[in-house]
């Protein structure tokens, strides 16, 4: 609360304290990592080890190679599964958001409640429905099923952020479109998207992390284990193999990558979603 | 043809923009909430799903609910559930935010890395739990038996209490990042001049803090508080995963148990009936977070 920066030795104390938090606060997966390279033996060890003293990469080789522990074909599915979602998220969600924000059509406000309502929904309203619904239409049991559900969590968050962002944009700029002889949706796909291109990175980041995140769905409506999505595997696993838990903390590991690395080169997308967005998942 | 035209000239032209989502929406999250509806007063299991009669048996589902010993154990743990997550995570979350608002070297960096725990897939956090509760490899009992909290391993998640007050642990330190990140940026709106001429009146930060801070923080907190609710209120991985409801019954949520009875039990109409419920007590409470969202979008528009 203070303005001004900091004298040193408070600076320091600060910084210490602040590593300290990070530290207890981010110890369980810190904890998962250490474990993931321990062989199963010495995760039951007691006392624990801090680090592991036979570096074991077999929980990690395996999910690879062919056999119960492989997690990659898993691991693909949720990558396509992700990518679709995010896909129809963000291509239903552009050109919706930019409606909401710039134009007063009839049942406007309807639309904006509607896409606010639909945010809090749980999952198990939808689920059963859902569910017939596939079977009868055939998609249930592919990929398509999951894709199809999560899109409707992104859509929503995408359509909510996105307004804002396209309502900040001034009229002025779509006005100089329309005399450079643009259309309508020429002026949409040339002028606007271009500017609310960060709010779009944001829209897609979202779709994807929660459809990467969702097991209820993936699960429901998959049940070939080869076509599940890596949550669902997770899942799966923990209920034949309970207790071999270098290979659960491998797994958690390898599904948490695609987070980190969007978390690493995204970050400032990722707060700038929190901040403006609603509801999780 | 014409007045098909005209009528999409103006304004309405953004509906032509606007439809492709909403039909979407209608047919995934529309018809489903009807279609919910009727199957919660129809008796729907895996014999009549596809094919065959489903008869119209009215409050039928709801009445056998609100007979069923689980399911308003089910209930009663969702608001506890809920309660406690939404208290201990917002207090842990306003101290953290009140930390990092202070300017200093790693302030916005680490706040960054913490928002971590709350971007992870949910099935991935709560393995990661639940490897830290077990009763002989879990580094939770080592800890506490080395602080000499404990005299001996603690079967967590065996036992109803200690499960409940695990899923609850689990779900607090997800909902931390939220609830810090969301009240930081609204610290930050709070303008610095304030603080200044408190000072030079001579406040205290403790009087700072509840005469300038929680009271200009009070939209924020609201819009928090109900967010926090609605999300809470659904949670679904992390419980089936950490213990699937267990041990006998005590930690199931209406969610759990919901897709316990329809995809379990394969009493589809049961299941719908309880997700009814949830859904009802969320949109009760939704009405609030519409309220406070739609005065912000007024206020944005004007």
């Amino acid at each position: 609360m203070n303005s001004e920066k900091m004298k040193i030795p408070q600076n320091i104390l600060f910084n210490i304290l602040s590593i300290i938090v990070a530290f207890l606060l981010l110890f369980p997966v810190f904890w998962m990592l250490i474990t993931s390279f321990k062989t199963e033996v010495e995760i039951f060890r007691i006392p624990p080890t801090f680090y592991p003293h036979v570096l074991n990469l077999k929980s990690y080789a395996a999910q690879v190679e062919t056999g119960d522990f492989n997690m990659f074909k898993s691991f693909g599915n949720s990558f396509v599964i992700s990518t679709g979602a995010m896909l129809i998220a963000v291509l239903l969600a552009v050109p919706a958001s930019y409606a909401i924000a710039k134009y007063r059509f009839a049942g406007r406000k309807a639309v904006l409640l509607g896409f606010l309502v639909s945010q809090m929904l749980p999952v198990s309203v939808l689920l059963t429905p859902m569910f017939i619904m596939f079977k009868h239409f055939h998609v249930y049991n592919t990929w398509f099923s999951a894709i199809l559900a999560d899109a409707t969590i992104g859509i929503p968050f995408s359509v909510l952020i996105l307004k804002n962002y396209f309502a900040a944009i001034p009229k002025a700029l779509e006005e100089a479109a329309y005399i450079d002889g643009c259309n309508r949706f020429g002026a949409f796909m040339r002028v606007l998207v271009p500017v609310a291109k960060p709010g779009v990175v944001v829209c897609a980041i979202f779709s994807f992390l929660y459809a990467w995140g969702d097991l209820a769905y993936g699960m429901t409506f998959i049940i070939n284990q080869q076509k599940r999505p890596i949550t669902a595997g997770i899942f799966n696993f923990m209920g034949q193999y309970g207790t071999k838990w270098s290979y659960l903390s491998a797994f958690a590991i390898v599904t948490i990558i695609p987070v980190a690395i969007i978390f690493i080169f995204m970050q400032k997308y990722i707060i700038a979603g929190m901040t403006n967005g609603a509801v999780k998942g | 043809m014409k007045k098909v035209k005209r009528f999409f000239r103006h304004d309405n032209a953004g509906l032509l923009f606007v439809l492709p989502a909403v039909i979407y929406m209608l047919v995934f999250v529309g018809y489903p909430i009807l279609s919910n509806i009727f199957l919660s007063f129809q008796n729907v299991t895996v014999n009549n799903l596809v094919r065959g009669e489903k008869k119209f048996i009215g409050l039928g589902n709801y009445k056998v609910l609100f007979k069923d010993a689980v399911f308003i154990k089910s209930l009663t743990n969702t608001v506890f559930f809920t309660v406690s997550c939404l208290v201990i995570q917002f207090i842990i979350g306003f101290a953290l935010a009140l930390f990092f608002n202070k300017k200093f070297t790693f302030s916005k960096p680490v706040r960054g890395i913490l928002m971590i725990p709350w971007m992870m897939p949910m099935t991935v956090t709560a393995l990661i739990f639940k490897f830290m509760f077990q009763s002989k490899v879990g580094i939770l009992n080592y800890i506490l038996m080395n602080l000499g909290l404990i005299s001996e391993n603690i079967d967590w998640l065996t036992k109803p209490h200690t499960a409940m007050f695990a899923v609850i642990a689990t779900n607090i330190w997800i909902g931390i990042p939220f609830n810090m990140i969301l009240i930081s940026t609204g610290l930050t709106s709070i303008p610095e001049e304030l603080y200044e001429s408190a000072a030079i009146d001579g406040a205290g930060s403790f009087k700072k803090f509840t005469k300038i801070t929680l009271p200009l923080m009070r939209s924020t907190i609201e819009s928090i508080l109900v967010l926090g609710f609605i999300y809470t209120f659904k949670v679904y991985d992390l419980v089936y995963v950490m213990t699937s409801g267990g041990p006998v019954n005590s930690t199931h949520l209406l969610s759990t148990y919901s897709y316990k009875l329809s995809f379990d039990n394969f009493e589809y109409s049961l299941g719908s009936s309880v997700a009814n419920v949830l859904l009802v007590i969320l949109l009760l409470v939704g009405i609030l977070y519409l309220k406070i969202t739609m005065k912000g979008e007024e206020k944005n528009e004007q």
